[in-house]
Formats: C-alpha cells, structure tokens, sequence
C-alpha cells in the first residue's frame, strides 16, 4: 500500500479543460461567419451554426429539440415551436442589458403614438405568461431574447419607375404593367404572400379585414389574383436565398422584386439603377431573436445565456447594422461601430465615407443616404409584421402550387 | 349481388327484427319467452342499439310484449303468459343465408369503420384528399358495398363529402374549422357538466384524480377522454352527448396524428384537468364550468399553433393509398 496517495496521484500536468461547445440552430439572417467567429473568441467556446431555411429551421426546432441549444429565428414563427414544447423560457433576471433593450420589442413601438402595425409585432409574442401561453403581458420571463431586427420593402429599377413622385414608390408596383415580365417575389409563405398581399391592397385589386390574419375567402382571392397574373406573364420568378434575388438583379432580369437589405450593398452594376424603397403605405418588418432549447440545464445552460448575453455586448449589432440590420440595444452597438457609421446606418445621415459590410467589401459609397431616414422614422412606418397566420396550412400550400406553377413556365 | 347489396344497405334493425320476426311466427320462439337486449345483440355479433330499435318494432306489430321484467316478452299483449327465462341459444334460432350474409356485412363494416374514420380524419391536416372508392375496397379486402356504406358513414358524420364531380373528398382542415369546433365545445360542454352534475359518480371522479396524483397518468388525451365518459356523457340528453362526441371527433384524431408526429405531452394540460377534476371531485360545478371554458379557450389557440407544424411536412408519408392529394 502506498502510504501517500496524493503524492503518487499527482498529474505531471493540469487537466487538459475540454472547451465547451454551443449548437446554434437558424437562419443566414443570423448566423453570420464573422459572428461566430468573434462569439467564440470572445467566450472561449467552440461554437458550431447550423444554417437553415426559414421553413426547415422552424420544422426542426419544433420535431428535434434534443439536438441545438439555441435556437435564432424571427418571432413570427416562434408560437410554432413554442407550444411543441421545444424551448424553455429565459428569465430576464439573468440578461445584462434587458432593461436596456428597446421599446420596440419590448413595448410593442418606439412611443405609446405609434400604430404596432398589423400581424406579429414581436411583443405579441415574448412574455412566457403563468399559464405557459406566450403574450404581451409583462413577465419575468420570456420566449425569446429579440435581437436583430429591419423594415422591409422592395427594390426598384429607377429607370422604369423614376422615383415615384411625391407620394413615393408603393407596393402596388410588385403588380405593376410596366414591370411586367420583371417582378420576381420571395418565395416564403411567411414574407412572400405579404408583399403580394401588400400589393395586391394597395394598388386596390383586393381588400383585407385583417392583412396580418387573413380569411380562406381573403387567401383564395390572393392567391387567383397571383395566378391571373402569372398567367399572364407577370412574375419572372422566385427567389429563396437573398444571392438569388441579386442574381436576377446582375443579370438584369428584374424591374422591382422583394428585396433584403444585404442585397443593397450588392448591387453591382446595377448601383444607381436599382433603389430601395420607402413604400408610401409603410414597411413590412420582422424581428429576430434566439431562443434557449428545452433541454438545456446546468454548466451548458449558462454557456448559453453567455452567448445570449453575448449578442447584446455590442459586436455582433456591429455586424448586423453592416447588412442594415438593427440591434435592440443600440446604445452598445454605437460603441462598436466608428462615427460614420452609426450615423449612415442608424441616424440617416449621409455617407461621410464608403462604408464597408462585414466582410470587408464596400457596401455604402460615400454621398448616399439610407432610404427611409433615421431608425426612429423608419420604426414608426411600420405597417405590418411577417407572420404565421392562423390559416398558414391553408395559404402555404396554396402558395407552394403558385411557386411550383410559376417555375414550371420559367425554368 | 343486387340482392346482396339490397340486404347490405338494410338497415342492421330490419335485419335483425326479420330474423325474430320470422322465428317467432315460426313458433321456433314460444310464447312467454323473455328476449333481452344483451344476449341478442351477443349472438348477432352487434351493438345494443340496433337490437333495442327491432324489439320496439316488433313491440309496435304486437308480436312481443312489455312485462313487468326487464325485457320483452314473445306473444301479444293481450295473453296471459309466465314468463319463460331460458338462454337463446336453446332454440337454434333459424337465420337465412340472406340475413347471415346481411350480418356479416355488418360486422366487417363495424370492424372496418373506426380504422378508416381515424384514417381519413388524419389525413385533413395534412390538405385536401379525394377518397377512392374502389382504392378503399380492395386496401380493407371488403366488398364496394362495404366501402360505399363506410363512407355514407363518414358523410354523415361530416368527415367526408361528394364533391362538384362526386367524388369522395376529405379535409382540408382549416383553423377556421378547428375554431368552430373549438367554440362549440366552449358552447355545449360546460352546460353538459352543469346538466351531468347530479349523474357524476364521484368515486369514479376520485379515482381518476387519484391516478392524476400517483403519476400512473401523463397523457392529456386520455384525460380528455375520461372526462368525456365519466362526466359529460352522464349528462341526461342523448342529443347533446351525442353532439359534443361528434364534434370531437376531429379534434381528437388531429391530437392522435399531432402525437404522431412527435408532439410531446402537454404538462399544462395535465395539470388543468388536475384542478377541472378537483373542482367537479368538490361539487363546485359552477367553478368547474367556467374553468372547463377556460381550458378549452387555451387549448383551441395551442392547437392552431400546433398545427401550423403540417404546412411544411411532406404528406404522402405516411397515408393509406387510397388517399390521394387534390
């Protein structure tokens, strides 16, 4: 028998500290390389993104819960994988800047005078209430920490359009005669079937009582209205990934299309053709957020309320205003970014100097002006939310045989 | 074959009021014979319900008799006879081949029925189905007619419908329909509990909350069901009972094809029939009307959110083939 145990045991040398790993599971809204890169180095973790479609991610998270730990997504499709019991809430307590976090998702709008807008206005859906519904009564705890967020529109060929008079450019022109031919959509059922919907109100073919939750008449009117259309030859096409829709644009296929905000800062040859628009009936927007998977507990759990914490830090808000994004803490955000920036991203003013996106390329020459203005005006035009309607089953399917249809004739 | 089919179509009450017609005015049953539900409805291989509709008929023709015992007794009112009590199958009761085929039909029909009522009731999640016939036939190994009457059944019941080129057509399931089925329960269910309340065995209420406690129960839908069968079916109007099963009966199958799916139990759910059954176990009937209402009104919104799942998951997985996507 040795009779000094600890001496004999001694290791030559320290545990080696096995790194802990996060699995991030969302969309290419979100999970950015350099924000990975920059989390990871930051928190002394290995982190692993699992980018997904919107549809694919949101199926996911729902039906295999056991295999991220955080889930990024918008959170307009968040009641879906809420009540399939996939995520568990995240107390506020133990998030740094909550109360630093702006009224916007956790009010509802920027001041008690602005209109939310129609569909699902992230607060709709954030406070985990006692009975385990999610709803806008304030809580303790939440179903998702929000995070990066925008106000959508469409892009326009100048050429065709001009700008728009003094109303500005509308909706109406995704179904207009002189883009025939040249108007691509997002094929999302989501996102697409509002900036149809959007149109289809707004140059006055269709009426809805509420464009956020619509009827089965209301969905069946949209969708013969798009098919009417397509018939014909209205739509050029779909797109699924943003790089689809700057295709199109490169390749000079498109007079105005749903567009993202990245996409402006790849426009190519088409820079000072193609424009973002200020749409007169006001922007669609969306918010994004991450949530914390159900099965989480323990050391794993506060690895991921770091990163959750992380994401209000500053850096990564950096990296989304880049794309246009905005942040829910823009305070943290302003002191990551240089003045130039701030000022052309989140306060509207114009370009002092080219201004360059998160990988390094230009994406703002000096001289522009971000369309729309400053973010508070941008946040009050807001008139709707992209949503998971009630009768999303119904207009997806109708809204797939309207994409598959349209691809039939244009592949 | 067409006489078959004729036969087929009858319904199961005539089928069986002939066989006791023809063996009573054969002699074959004599008189003063006590005929009792039960045993008949055993020995035809059917329910209760077609046996006690032919023995009113046969009462109406005044061929069999009330008594002053439970049951009827074979002969006419107006005779004074001693009731004999000897089990039927003393009689070798005669059945024609007719009447047996007749039976059988019934039989593979009642077999057949619930699995395709399940079936097609499933499938309307997932979009709109036409339902074919002759698909239908040969995927069950019964007859046209067997198929036909099921779906007759499922017309009935408002599960399927004949569509503009008579075709069979189920679904889609759309959530203006799960929330008018979902306010219906709002509408007649509490006012069933307030009707059952004196009619609610409260050792059966005990026992249910008791496995509740123990943990031997964990899934909502068998929580649901039992409160159907021990509270609201008490209550005393068939109509309503027979209504708010109806109205289920949608409801139920997409929870079935939902945790079919992989949808996890609902704990919340668990611990609201925990108190419902607290409340009804109380004798506060009023309290347990309101909360049922309340549940209801929570669990009609879960269930729309639930359901958006199917929008994007492949359909024809896992459907029987005679279910084809419109």
């Amino acid at each position: 028998m040795p009779t000094n145990l600890s001496t004999d045991y001694k290791l030559a040398s320290p545990p080696r500290v096995k790194r802990r790993k996060l699995r991030v599971r969302g969309t290419d809204v979100t999970l950015v390389e350099q924000v990975r890169k920059q989390a990871a180095a930051d928190l002394q973790i290995d982190i692993e993104f699992e980018v997904l479609d919107f549809l694919t991610c949101q199926h996911r998270a729902a039906m295999d819960p056991e295999n991220y730990d955080v889930y990024e997504q918008c959170f307009h499709n968040l009641d879906i994988v809420w009540y399939w019991g996939a995520l568990q809430p995240i107390d506020t307590d133990r998030i740094t800047e909550w109360d630093n976090i702006g009224d916007l998702a956790k009010d509802g709008g920027i001041s008690k005078y602005t209109w939310q807008g129609h569909g699902d206005a992230p607060i709709r859906k954030l406070y985990v209430q006692p009975d385990g519904m999610i709803g806008q009564q304030q809580m303790r705890h939440i179903s998702m920490l929000p995070t990066a967020h925008n106000m959508d529109s469409f892009g326009y060929d100048r050429r065709v359009f001009g700008d728009g008079g003094p109303d500005g450019p509308s909706w109406a022109w995704l179904f207009d005669p002189r883009a025939k031919g040249r108007i691509a959509l997002v094929d999302e059922p989501a996102i697409g079937i509002f900036d149809a919907a959007l149109a289809a109100e707004a140059n006055g073919d269709l009426t809805f009582a509420d464009i956020g939750n619509m009827t089965i008449d209301e969905i069946d009117s949209l969708m013969a209205l798009l098919e009417t259309l397509r018939q014909q030859g209205f739509f050029c096409g779909t797109w699924v990934a943003p790089q689809e829709a700057e295709a199109m644009l490169h390749a000079d296929r498109v007079s105005v299309q749903s567009m993202w905000a990245p996409s402006y800062g790849n426009l190519g040859a088409m820079e000072g053709v193609f424009t973002e628009s200020v749409p007169r009936e006001g922007y669609r927007a969306w918010h994004g957020g991450a949530s914390l998977a159900r099965h989480l507990s323990g050391a794993q759990l506060d690895v991921a309320y770091d990163y959750l914490n992380w994401w209000l830090t500053g850096p990564a808000g950096a990296m989304m205003a880049r794309r246009g994004y905005y942040m829910t803490v823009p305070k943290r955000v302003r002191e990551q970014l240089a003045p130039e920036e701030w000022d052309y991203w989140y306060d509207g003013q114009i370009a002092r100097a080219d201004l360059q996106g998160p990988a390094g390329n230009t994406v703002v020459r000096a001289g522009q002006k971000r369309p729309g203005g400053a973010y508070r005006d941008r946040v009050s035009r807001i008139a709707m939310w992209n949503m998971v309607m009630d009768e999303y089953n119904y207009a997806a399917r109708a809204w797939k045989h309207f994409v598959s249809s349209l691809r039939e004739v244009t592949a | 074959m067409i006489r078959e089919r004729t036969l087929g179509q009858e319904p199961l009450y005539q089928v069986i009021s002939h066989i006791l017609r023809g063996n009573i005015t054969s002699g074959r049953l004599p008189q003063g014979l006590v005929l009792i539900e039960g045993p008949i409805a055993k020995m035809m291989q059917t329910s209760r319900a077609p046996v006690q509709a032919a023995l009113r008929n046969l009462n109406d023709a005044g061929l069999i008799h009330r008594f002053r015992g439970r049951g009827y007794l074979v002969g006419p009112p107006t005779e004074t006879l001693t009731p004999i009590r000897r089990s039927l199958d003393d009689f070798k009761l005669d059945i024609s081949e007719q009447s047996k085929s007749a039976l059988e039909i019934r039989g593979t029909w009642l077999r057949v029925y619930d699995q395709v009522e399940a079936e097609i009731a499933a499938c309307q999640i997932f979009g709109e189905y036409r339902v074919i016939e002759t698909e239908l036939a040969d995927y069950l190994g019964v007859s046209r007619t067997v198929a036909r009457d099921v779906l007759s059944r499922l017309n009935e019941r408002g599960l399927v419908r004949k569509g503009a080129t008579s075709h069979w057509l189920a679904g889609p399931l759309t959530a203006r329909t799960l929330r008018e089925k979902f306010q219906l329960r709002g509408i007649v269910e509490p006012e069933a509990l307030r009707l059952a309340a004196d009619h609610i065995n409260p050792l059966e209420v005990g026992r249910i909350r008791d496995e509740i406690n123990s943990g031997a129960v964990t899934g909502s839908d068998v929580l649901e069901n039992a409160f159907l069968r021990i509270c609201l079916e008490r209550a005393p109007n068939t109509v309503l009972v027979e209504i708010i099963r109806n109205n289920r009966l949608l409801l139920s199958s997409v929870d079935k094809a939902l945790s079919g799916l992989g949808l996890p139990a609902d704990s919340v759910a668990l611990e609201q029939y925990r108190t419902l059954f607290d409340l009804i176990g109380s004798r506060q009937i009023d309290a347990a009307a309101e909360y049922l209402k309340e549940h209801l009104r929570l669990l009609a919104y879960k269930s729309l959110a639930r359901l958006k799942i199917v929008a994007i998951i492949p359909e024809t997985e896992s459907l029987p083939r005679y279910l084809t996507p419109v």
